[in-house]
């Protein structure tokens, strides 16, 4: 099937789709209840106020998708809104969801991030929102007692993001593990086959990096709970406008059901979904079926109208147009080709990310190495030593460092409770004895956690230029270079 | 499928260490078309000789931090660049003894591999890397050890090197900068080159590809210009695996390549001493000692190590609070070994978790303790006997030894296992050959079981512990194998 002939049934599918929900939603609805409800709601300054909520979870999101590319490229919490943005503009005017092609071509436009990383990016962000949608959906079911097909439809939810979050654990801690399983099974399927395979996974294992670090997947945790609390804050928001009491359970479970049925690919805007999924939200809650519908019109026009506007005027401003971002979506699909790399012919798979970049030190690994170090180091030779010890570290395979994390960790703790300060607020002389007490102590496993840093530490320090001179020695003299060509020397 | 065919490379070589160069050579000699995929980067000449931290960044595996874990963890290195360990490594050459062969073919059935049979590769191995012993007056770091052995009448041996004109500028662990010591990158892997081998440093392998029992190709990470790095699929007729005795397990297993692969790591546990010497040795500023003591091969050896303040401050670091005073001596100080011929069995694995790093596993076995201990009571008598005011051992608690007494009561006792801080850089037979299939990974040439076109050659493919620093072994076993399979091929 052409990429045309497939568009145009794409295109038919989303409008059948969206019409056989629309017509699902009014079928049973008296239109003239519903027009009677509009003409004596209040709209100020419930809708603009509606509107603000969702402008301000937009920016949330902006924030979030700054962090997760921040180590790949610096992007202003402004430009990563306006992508957003974008995408969200591209989903109101191009059926099935498209908008989150646009969204990854423009994120790749703006970063210079491989397409297929780009992509990758889009889908964490789904996944997690899907958690946090699910996790508010969960909360507010309990909180107000909900039961029927909403308190189905979150197990049914809970079960599907959780099979999507255990394959996101497995791209975040076992990646090696994942690309070599992903290779070993799609050998046999012929090589095509594979090297998709192997692609899909690479790149998802690359977006999913991101997550490695606890404290980063904390924060992206966090930051997507706050975007849709914003989102549900509009759906509260809408409530007084039709004379319904601001409940945020409620506006919750609504904001919740929605989103979840507009996964549903459709027309742009989600036209037909979004009213069917928000008006039966709201009648399972006992609201009656006209204001119902009223409210789900009223909401979706907060919905689509901002972000529809500002990401026109953001592609202006960019100069992004929808049909070369979507295109150069589509070429992230034909990454596939040969090369020839020092001399010899490779069929290249997928773009890898950028390599992690050398370890800074942090505070801790200063404090303790300046704590390790003989007396009268200069700040450079400390400073050098502890860049030296932090490179080291992440050096060590995963299973060796996550020990020595948590040992240093359980360090850290006890110092805490020991002294009443952290480690790096102590002064020296009590941070020596601290690390002495652990290190030259009489518990085998607390000695042999100091083994690493102690002997890193002192190698550095005793090959620094600074650190012989405690010595009176001096750098290691500048050695002849080879001047003989090496088939020479040995005849 | 045309396309396909039109894009491979006739011999894929994954690593460009002592196997895999010899390897290369070999191959693009027979006129064969030969690629090798290298990790690690390639470095010129002003690279090397640089600082331990600079050159642990630049040359070795995962910066040096590859510890070998079991009841006694193990400090092991190896180099990650082009030439592997040769670059980084003393340049000490042993043929495989006699006795070693002998019991390689009993107990493992490994053919064609006598003394006679392997004579020629050592010696085309020796010619090209220009063995031969030290030309200068020795060093006085090697001067006090042969006074000790001299004392002690025990039999000894001063070891050829793989650095014709050594200027003794002891920068061997972190690369010789003055092209005297012939690592692979200067020995060989220029002449591989004129004959038509290519190399792509900085290609890391992440998984062999199969169709049923033929490997097709390779699935590689390389870096490209600018730094950026693709996943590629390289296609190949053969595969020669020669990434190391760590890595080379670790792929195949990865891979799904299991049959005896990774079960029986074996290596030389190694216990360093420091001693303090009335008079100035410098050892900082002179190759390592090149005498080894052989009265106790092969289960012991005694010899020299490599020496500069901040492998001294390392070696000192577990009795820190009462030898630190020590580095202020460094001056009168030089580092020696004992090295046991290891009895422990260790595994190795790719890790599940996090980036596939490899899991080195190694139990030291009873003997070994025994080994080590008697060893040790033997190395500090001997350096006492050469003058030596005390011995410093890497055993936390036993900061100082000043008298024979307290050394000989090692060869009566096992010394504190959780107290050793052992090192190792010989590590070997992760993927042993010979033709008893109960017990070998690969045939009497290193051609993998139940595979017909994959090779493993390098320092795993050693039976058992050769008793002697392995190079020489590996590259004339990687010669010997290389050449059977042109004839096999021809």
């Amino acid at each position: 099937m052409s990429s045309e002939s497939s568009r145009r049934w794409v295109t038919v599918l989303g409008a059948g789709v969206s019409a056989l929900f629309l017509w699902v939603a009014v079928r049973h609805i008296d239109l003239a209840s519903v027009k009677e409800t509009w003409r004596t709601a209040r709209p100020l300054p419930w809708i603009p106020l509606a509107m603000a909520a969702y402008v301000v979870g937009h920016f949330v999101r902006g924030a979030r998708l700054r962090f997760l590319v921040r180590r790949e490229a610096g992007l202003q919490v402004t430009t990563a809104t306006n992508v957003v943005v974008v995408g969200y503009a591209s989903n109101n005017v191009l059926p099935a969801r498209l908008g989150e092609l646009v969204r990854a071509g423009m994120l790749a436009e703006r970063t210079g991030i491989p397409l297929t990383q780009a992509l990758t990016v889009t889908f964490i962000e789904r996944l997690v929102d899907g958690v946090a949608i699910l996790f508010l959906l969960v909360g507010a079911s309990w909180a107000t007692h909900t039961a029927g097909w909403i308190a189905e439809l979150a197990r049914v939810g809970a079960l599907v993001f959780g099979v999507a979050l255990a394959g996101l654990g497995l791209a975040v801690f076992f990646p090696a593990a994942l690309g070599a399983l992903a290779s070993r099974l799609s050998q046999p399927l012929g090589r095509r086959a594979h090297d998709t395979a192997v692609g899909l996974v690479t790149s998802i294992v690359n977006g999913a990096a991101v997550l490695r670090r606890p404290l980063d997947a904390l924060v992206i945790g966090v930051l997507s709970v706050v975007v849709w609390l914003c989102e549900s804050a509009m759906f509260v928001a809408v409530l007084p406008a039709l004379g319904l009491a601001p409940s945020p359970g409620m506006a919750v479970i609504a904001m919740s059901v929605t989103n979840l049925g507009i996964l549903v690919p459709s027309t742009p805007g989600f036209v037909g979904p979004f009213h069917f999924f928000c008006s039966q939200a709201l009648l399972a809650q006992g609201v009656g079926a006209e204001i119902a519908l009223a409210y789900a019109v009223l909401v979706h026009i907060a919905f689509y109208a901002p972000a529809t506007l500002w990401g026109a005027g953001a592609m202006l401003w960019y100069g992004v147009e929808v049909g070369a971002t979507a295109a150069l979506a589509r070429a992230a699909r034909r990454s596939q080709r040969v090369e020839t790399i020092g001399g010899v012919p490779m069929q290249i798979i997928a773009q890898l990310a950028e390599p992690p970049k050398e370890a800074e030190a942090s505070d801790f690994d200063r404090a303790l190495t300046e704590a390790i170090l003989p007396p009268g180091g200069s700040a450079a030779v400390v400073g050098d030593s502890a860049r030296f010890l932090a490179g080291q570290i992440a050096a060590l395979p995963t299973r060796v460092r996550t020990l020595y994390a948590i040992g240093m960790s359980v360090f850290r703790f006890w110092v805490r409770v020991r002294y009443l300060r952290s480690f790096c607020g102590l002064d020296l002389d009590r941070r020596r004895a601290a690390v002495a007490g652990w290190a030259f102590g009489t518990i085998a496993p607390l000695r042999q956690l100091f083994r690493a840093p102690r002997s890193t530490v002192l190698l550095a320090f005793y090959e620094h230029p600074a650190g012989l001179a405690t010595l009176g020695a001096e750098e290691r003299r500048h050695l002849p270079v080879a001047t003989t060509a090496p088939e020479e020397a040995h005849g | 499928m045309a396309e396909a065919v039109r894009h491979r490379t006739e011999v894929l070589v994954v690593g460009s260490g002592a196997g895999g160069a010899v390897t290369a050579l070999e191959l693009a000699s027979a006129g064969r078309d030969v690629a090798v995929l290298e990790e690690g980067g390639e470095h010129a000449d002003d690279d090397y000789g640089k600082s331990s931290p600079e050159a642990m960044r630049l040359l070795y595996r995962r910066r040096g931090m590859t510890p070998i874990l079991g009841q006694v963890p193990l400090g092991y290195v190896e180099g990650a660049c082009v030439g592997g360990s040769t670059e980084i490594n003393s340049g000490f050459w042993h043929r495989t003894p006699r006795e070693v062969l002998l019991r390689w073919h009993a107990q493992f059935g490994l053919a064609d591999a006598g003394v006679d049979d392997m004579a020629p590769h050592f010696d085309w191995a020796e010619e090209r890397l220009g063995i031969s012993k030290y030309d200068r007056e020795w060093p006085k770091s090697t001067r006090m050890f042969a006074q000790g052995i001299e004392a002690m009448g025990w039999a000894y041996q001063e070891v050829p090197r793989a650095a014709p004109g050594c200027l003794s500028t002891n920068a061997c662990a972190s690369g010789c900068p003055t092209g005297k010591k012939r690592g692979m990158s200067r020995a060989l892997w220029p002449t591989a080159r004129e004959k038509g081998a290519r190399l792509v440093p900085r290609c890391r392998v992440h998984q062999l590809l199969f169709e049923r029992h033929r490997c097709i190709g390779v699935l590689a990470e390389v870096e490209v210009e600018g730094g950026r790095r693709v996943l590629a699929r390289i296609d190949a007729d053969h595969v020669f695996v020669c990434a190391g005795p760590t890595e080379t397990p670790a792929l195949l297993r990865r891979s799904g390549v299991k049959f005896h692969v990774g079960e029986t790591l074996r290596v030389h546990p190694m216990l360093k001493v420091a001693a303090r010497f009335p008079e100035t040795i410098d050892a900082h500023q002179s190759v390592l000692p090149l005498l080894q003591v052989k009265e106790f091969w092969p289960d012991v050896s005694l010899g020299g190590a490599f020496f500069t303040p901040g492998h001294l401050a390392l070696g000192l670091s577990d009795n820190w609070p009462e030898t630190s005073d020590r580095m202020q001596r460094f001056r009168n100080m030089a580092s020696y070994y004992v090295a046991v011929r290891g009895e422990g069995r260790g595994w190795v694995r790719p890790s599940k978790l996090g980036d596939g790093a490899t899991l080195i596993h190694y139990d030291v076995g009873p003997g070994d303790l025994k080994n080590l201990s008697q060893g040790l009571a033997r190395l500090c008598t001997l350096l006492l006997a050469a003058g030596a005011e005390e011995v410093l051992p890497a055993v936390r608690g036993m900061a100082s030894i000043t008298s024979e007494d307290e050394a000989i009561r090692w060869l009566d006792e096992a010394l504190p296992k959780a107290n050793l801080s052992l090192t190792t850089v010989h590590a070997f037979s992760s993927c042993p050959i010979g033709e008893r299939s109960e017990k070998c990974a690969a045939d009497s040439f290193g051609k993998l079981r139940r595979y017909e076109n994959l090779y493993v050659n390098d320092a795993s493919v050693l039976p058992d512990s050769p008793g002697v620093n392995p190079q020489g072994s590996v590259m004339a076993f990687a010669r010997r194998n290389a050449l059977h399979f042109i004839d096999r091929l021809s």
